[in-house]
């Protein structure tokens, strides 16, 4: 009787607290087992430090990037927001620019690999992605964050992600926003044992006529770490609500206020 | 013609040329057109993120000097292109060429620079180590 009392108070404790979606936001972890280690030791050798070619990657030679194809409405919006002319983006405020964003910055990021995870530690903004690569379903509701939230599944040697939910501080690209719609599906492959592409494609049936892809290519730098990096440490640069970008140099030869 | 089509080679190669640069903040404070050489005495050397700052004496024509800001790359990037913490030291005198900030402040964006032995230190390029 007692049993079953307790039993009935834990029901409407977790009813209270809206169990199930407490449920999809934590499921539960088995400690990883020597099995789980073992089968991340036989996945490829993502591991180590990786920084993004400049100059001398795909984009060489066939002129710049095709950008997205925009919707009427989305292409009347950028143009609308180009004229308005913002001489930058929140980034100049530390603001970090999320996805897709984040993955091209001109600083090194590296991949863990652990038994139903991937992480990627980003240097720019001191940032963190974490890829599920455990088998949960992408949330039906997610919040909505810098990264989106991430689930990967390995194709072969390519690990896929897809990722949802992403902030509406974000942007497709500079002056195109998403809509909450957006997803993102990015394919990590090893193409040498040093050489790393990633091709992202964005979908957003809300701004895009078709989904827009782009590849990367990233070195592994062996002898590298990632280095720390707090935007916030000395940032003389701003823009404000006007959109008016500038330099703060009060101080002078001290730190930034 | 010619001229037109050149300009439009650089136009479309420009965003290729400063997105390494541009990842914080865009140059619009700045007069990217302009050059100017600013030589003087290091006070500061800021090896801070997301940028560092070169904070120089440089005198002016009124017999007394100016303090002047230079930013450069972030401390990440440069130290895998050579640079450190020392590799700019109080009291050594700097010759920087800048874009210069376009409102006239005593502040610019570092392009170059040669120290008093005659080093040339650059801010770009490949990383220098593996």
């Amino acid at each position: 009787m007692f049993h079953r009392c307790r039993i009935v108070g834990i029901a409407a404790l977790v009813a209270a607290v809206g169990g199930p979606a407490a449920a999809q936001q934590t499921p539960a972890k088995a400690a990883p087992t020597a099995a789980d280690w073992a089968a991340v030791a036989r996945l490829p050798d993502f591991t180590g430090v990786w920084e993004q070619t400049f100059g001398g990657g795909g984009r060489r030679g066939g002129g710049p990037p095709a950008g997205p194809a925009l919707t009427p409405e989305a292409a009347a919006k950028r143009k609308a927001l180009q004229a308005a002319a913002p001489e930058d983006n929140q980034t100049a405020n530390c603001l970090p620019p999320g996805m897709p964003g984040i993955m091209g910055q001109p600083y090194p990021m590296e991949f863990l690999l652990t038994p139903g995870q991937v992480t990627i530690v980003i240097e720019a903004y001191t940032q963190v992605r974490h890829i599920y690569t455990d088998g949960r379903p992408l949330p039906a509701d997610p919040d909505l964050t810098f990264h989106g939230t991430s689930i990967g599944r390995w194709e072969g040697d390519t690990l896929v992600a897809e990722s949802i939910g992403f902030s509406p501080l974000t942007e497709i690209e500079r002056n195109v926003p998403h809509t909450d719609q957006m997803r993102i599906t990015e394919r990590f492959r090893l193409t040498d044992p040093e050489t790393m592409s990633i091709q992202t494609t964005v979908s957003d049936p809300g701004v895009l006529t078709a989904p827009y892809t782009s590849t990367r290519t990233l070195k592994r730098h062996r002898t590298w770490t990632i280095a720390e990096y707090v935007c916030q440490e000395n940032n003389r640069n701003f823009v404000d609500q006007n959109g008016k970008a500038g330099i703060n140099l009060g101080s002078p030869g001290g730190k930034a206020k | 013609m010619k001229i037109r089509l050149s300009v439009s080679l650089v136009l479309a190669a420009l965003p290729l040329l400063a997105a390494p640069l541009g990842a914080h903040h865009s140059f619009a404070p700045f007069a990217m057109d302009a050059e100017r050489t600013v030589t003087g005495t290091v006070i500061q050397f800021d090896w801070t993120n997301p940028h560092t700052w070169i904070w120089l004496e440089v005198p002016n024509d009124k017999g007394g000097v100016d303090k002047w800001g230079v930013e450069g790359m972030s401390p990440n990037y440069l130290a895998r292109r050579g640079w450190s913490k020392t590799t700019l030291k109080v009291g050594e005198k700097v010759s920087i060429v800048v874009h210069p900030m376009k409102d006239g402040s005593n502040a610019g964006t570092f392009i170059r620079a040669t120290t008093a032995d005659g080093k040339p230190l650059a801010q770009t390029g490949q990383p220098t180590e593996p």
